[in-house]
């Protein structure tokens, strides 16, 4: 009796839940919905919502000067966790019961690289914004990316640090993620190039935050410069430790740094970091200018590159939607690919397979905050992947 | 002089764990229960520490106002939360505990934000030279900080009345009873002095790393558990031994074997094989 | 429809994942907090083997297969430890076939696999292989409680010592639920890498474990309905729940702390209790 009674309850609960699910999500006429899937909770909470807000801030933005096609933009927002395993449903739900007509990720690389798939078998347009994985624009024709992809980044620091720093012998501290290891590999690739040898090579995984083993080691390996891939949080206290450590060669960094966090975390041992990222503070560019002071505003702290690329995906979603003046996905997605863009992290356009074609930007920590150290802009270095 | 920088970086790393293990094992021995939210009670001790520092400018303010907070915390989660399980099988506990656990860390990043905490001024930043071997004050201060509490608590424990009803609680709680100690408030007592010392590692962790965030407590919550499973679960010396071996052991491995195994990796393939070895820990009783 | 069935095929997955535990924790009272590394077994053999040209039933074959191999290797070890040592042993075992995963290139590394080849069935074809698959788990796990093994599990979860004295031989049965357990767990993972098609170490750690088990306990302990119910809701509860975005996880924490305080025999012993039916074990604590 007790058995059946649950197993009613079971069945109960599992027709109501698909029935329940039919329900949501009837579509407004008089709104274009754009989909996004970020992490609002769990570990990678902190970067959805910077890019959560800087992809809210383009959508108001553009409202603001009379919406898309005569109509505004709505977000739909779901919450993946940065799991590859919410990932798809979520994808499937704005496909199927949102309609949105092109959908950005502001998510990490394994929630995104799953969520394309769906997308692009679905034939809605899907923009990654700063996902790193070199598979996610594999995934097929409707799938872009609007930052780079690990490996170019990679070379562009190993670039800055040959040529422009003029350092030959590097230390390689490697985040354990598809973030660090495709940093690392873009590096290791063109280091021959630029006359650097690699003296040794560490590792350790996001979770870590004491770095101390590793500082004692390189301190013995007294390399001239120190390549070390990480996000903010891992890479403040890395940087922090190297220095009272009694390092005090350059440490080369990239996006994952990109925050005004880093520089509270590591406090004075930030000065002089440089890195390769997407966002010029010193801009002359209005684009980059406005949207440093719209988003300091609105969010209430300052812009990061995260931000920045959630802002400039949502802001290639729109353009490619005005310049389709329709709402035909394969009309949207010619109009992403042919597109050229001036955004708040440069000047964007699309190869061939949907990757993004722009300068590195190189920053510097400064009396407290990032300033424009240089700009690599080697078409040939940064080509991205074709296919 | 690698291998000597390794040891005190191992060190380091090994205080903290044992700050935190040895309030996990003073749970367990007495109460059988795998305490998960206990790395909940860590991180909220690194928040207030950050926070009180911020405030007042005062680190030893921050501690005596973290510690005791979380050691009333501590009681609090006992009394409402595991009193009522103790019946139960172990694992009823454990899950209601992760569940605790769960809740703790989204609670602080809404209520602090998910970019977590940071000292406007961080003391104990300078660093100074130990045998030749630069440390950062910070380090240093952990370092002394676990040999005084966990000191002071062995002191404690040996010398005192309440150390004693509390060492025959842990051996034959009926039997004490009998001989008219309070287990309540010997529980009690355990789990405030627990959580005071996970709190005082929070503050430590949040000077280390100046930064205190809401998943700060994920990898203690699993790690500590694994320390005092090694040092034989519920003794006390055996987690002290535990808990500095295991950092060390992955200071030296994130350097040694840092291209075969992560950190993680090693710690569990280092209890794994003590286990198969001696199947009730390092220490443990047979 | 394409939403509801990718939501069924997830909850059919996450229900053979939870009663696959459900038979060494729930049956045989072995309690694992390294599910999820079984899973990624099954998950990272199938899609290899997909990968490499063979069919989609072979590479679930295979999946099944090697984590029941690997399950019965880790049972033979964990024959050595109890209770919570057993618990942090197999939580070990889960750190550890993550750190090895991580460190091959061959398996994609810290980059996971992608381009995992579809299963050759449309999406409903896909769903349904998987909730007959289910029921079909569904149908052993009650025949087997039902079974002379099932009440032998029942004798060793309750009382260990007491079996191995009335001359059971306690090892080869737990080996048999380990067995079982970890092969229907692979059988979940091989599901799981062709439905998502992509996978990597993440999605098969710490937290996938105590998911699985937070579904066994959940359901409460031992009983296949219950854990078929929690399975199915907690699987996809992070979805229904995504109005509340912000507070999600509270809730998802609140849950399984307010089921495990006041039902400490999952959402069984709830709907036993609301029929006043309660198999009566004594009320804990004072409640």
């Amino acid at each position: 009796m007790q058995e059946n009674f649950i197993k009613a309850t079971a069945f109960a609960a599992l027709l109501s839940a698909s029935a329940a699910v039919g329900l949501t999500g009837a579509a407004q006429a008089d709104s274009i919905k754009i989909g996004i899937n970020v992490p609002q909770t769990g570990f990678a909470a902190a970067d959805g919502t910077s890019a959560l807000i800087g992809a809210q801030l383009a959508a108001e933005q553009a409202n603001a000067n009379g919406g898309v096609n005569g109509k505004n933009v709505e977000l739909v927002v779901y919450d993946d966790q940065a799991s590859p395993k919410s990932a798809v449903p979520i994808a499937t739900k704005l496909v199927e019961q949102d309609e949105v007509k092109i959908a950005i990720s502001g998510s990490y690389s394994g929630a995104t690289r799953a969520a394309a798939g769906v997308f692009q078998e679905a034939g809605v347009p899907y923009i990654s914004a700063f996902a790193v994985h070199p598979e996610i624009t594999r995934s097929g024709d409707y799938v872009f990316r609007t930052s780079f992809v690990g490996e170019v980044q990679g070379r562009a620091g190993a670039k800055l640090i040959g040529e422009s720093l003029g350092k030959k012998k590097v230390t390689l501290i490697t985040l354990k993620n598809d973030f660090g290891q495709s940093l690392a590999n873009g590096f290791k690739e063109a280091a021959e190039q630029f006359g650097i040898e690699i003296i040794s090579e560490y590792e350790y995984s996001i979770k870590d935050r004491q770095f101390g083993p590793i500082v004692a080691k390189v301190k013995s390996d007294a390399p001239d410069a120190i390549y070390a891939s990480g996000y903010f949080f891992t890479a403040g206290p890395l940087v922090s430790q190297l220095r009272s450590g009694g390092i005090d060669v350059p440490v080369i960094g990239q996006e994952g740094y990109d925050s005004q966090k880093f520089i509270e975390i590591a406090g004075g041992a930030s000065e002089g970091v440089i890195i390769t990222t997407s966002l010029d503070r010193d801009s002359d560019s209005p684009e980059a200018k406005d949207f440093i002071a719209a988003f300091e505003e609105k969010a209430g702290y300052k812009a990061d590159m995260v931000a920045a690329s959630g802002h400039t995906a949502m802001k290639v979603a729109i353009a490619a939607l005005r310049e389709a003046g329709s709402e035909d996905p394969k009309a949207i997605r010619d109009a992403i690919a042919g597109l050229t863009l001036e955004a708040s992290t440069g000047t964007i356009s699309f190869n061939g397979l949907g990757e993004v074609r722009k300068d590195v930007q190189v920053q510097v920590v400064k009396d407290g905050n990032w300033h424009r150290h240089s700009i690599i802009s080697d078409p040939d270095l940064l080509a991205p992947p074709e296919k | 002089m690698l291998a000597f920088e390794l040891l005190l970086q191992g060190l380091v790393q090994g205080s903290i764990y044992a700050l935190i293990a040895v309030g996990l094992t003073l749970v367990y021995g007495l109460l059988r229960i795998l305490h998960v939210a206990h790395a909940g009670l860590f991180t909220l001790g690194g928040y207030i520490g950050v926070i009180v520092t911020n405030a007042t400018g005062s680190l030893l303010l921050a501690l005596l106002v973290a510690m005791p907070a979380m050691g009333l915390l501590g009681i609090g989660i006992y009394r409402t939360c595991y009193q009522p399980l103790l019946s139960r099988p172990p694992y009823v506990a454990l899950i209601a505990s992760i569940g605790l656990f769960i809740m703790m860390e989204e609670l602080f990043r809404l209520i602090f934000g998910p970019y977590g905490l940071s000292f406007t001024a961080p003391p104990l930043q300078d660093t100074v030279a130990v045998f030749g071997v630069n440390l950062k004050e910070a380090e240093l201060a952990t370092m002394i900080g676990a040999v005084v509490l966990i000191g002071g608590l062995a002191l404690l424990t040996l010398r005192t009345r309440i150390g004693t009803a509390s060492r025959a609680t842990v051996t034959d709680p009926k039997m004490a009873e009998a001989f008219g100690v309070n287990i309540g408030r010997i529980r009690d007592i355990n789990f405030f002095v627990g959580s005071a010392l996970a709190a005082a590692a929070g503050v430590m962790v949040a000077l280390l790393n100046n930064l205190v965030e809401p998943t700060m407590g994920s990898v203690p919550s699993y790690k500590a558990l694994a320390i005092i499973v090694l040092g034989g679960l519920g003794d006390l010396r055996g987690t002290l031994i535990a808990a500095l071996a295991l950092g060390v052991i992955e200071a030296y491995g994130t350097i040694y074997l840092g291209n075969l195994l992560d950190r993680d990796a090693i710690a569990f393939a280092f209890l794994i094989a003590v286990l198969m070895l001696r199947p009730q820990g390092l220490f443990g009783r047979a | 429809m394409a939403y509801e069935i990718t939501l069924l095929t997830a909850m059919g997955i996450a229900v053979i994942f939870a009663l696959s535990l459900n038979l060494i924790t729930g049956f045989c009272g072995q309690i694992s907090l390294g599910h999820a590394a079984f899973y990624g077994i099954g998950a990272y053999c199938a899609a290899m083997i997909t990968k490499s040209g063979l069919p989609f039933p072979l590479a679930l074959a295979a999946g099944f297969l090697l984590a029941g191999m690997i399950g019965v290797v880790v049972g033979l070890a964990s024959l050595r430890v109890r209770h919570d040592f057993l618990a942090i042993t197999t939580m070990g075992v889960g750190f550890l076939f993550l750190g090895i995963v991580r460190q091959q290139d061959f398996l994609g590394g810290e980059m996971g696999l992608s381009g995992i080849p579809s299963s050759g069935l449309s999406k409903p074809a896909f769903m349904a292989l998987v909730l007959i698959i289910a029921a079909a788990v569904t149908a052993f796990s009650l025949y087997l409680k039902r079974s002379w093994m099932g009440y032998v599990f029942d004798s060793v979860a309750d009382d260990e010592d007491t079996a191995r004295m009335l001359g059971i031989d306690v090892a080869r049965y737990k080996l048999a639920a380990f067995a079982m357990g970890t092969a229907l767990a692979g059988l979940a993972g091989g599901l799981y890498a062709h439905n998502i098609r992509f996978i990597d170490p993440d999605s098969f750690g710490f937290v996938e474990s105590i998911t699985v088990l937070a579904m066994v306990v959940v359901g409460g302990i031992g009983s296949v309905w219950g854990v078929i119910l929690a399975a199915a809701v907690l699987s996809v509860l992070p979805l229904w729940l995504q109005f509340i975005s912000d507070y999600k996880l509270l809730l998802y924490g609140a849950l399984l702390f307010t089921v495990m305080r006041f039902s400490p025999n999952g959402m069984a012993g709830m709907v036993a209790a609301l029929k006043g039916r309660s198999k009566s074990t004594a009320p804990g604590g004072k409640a």
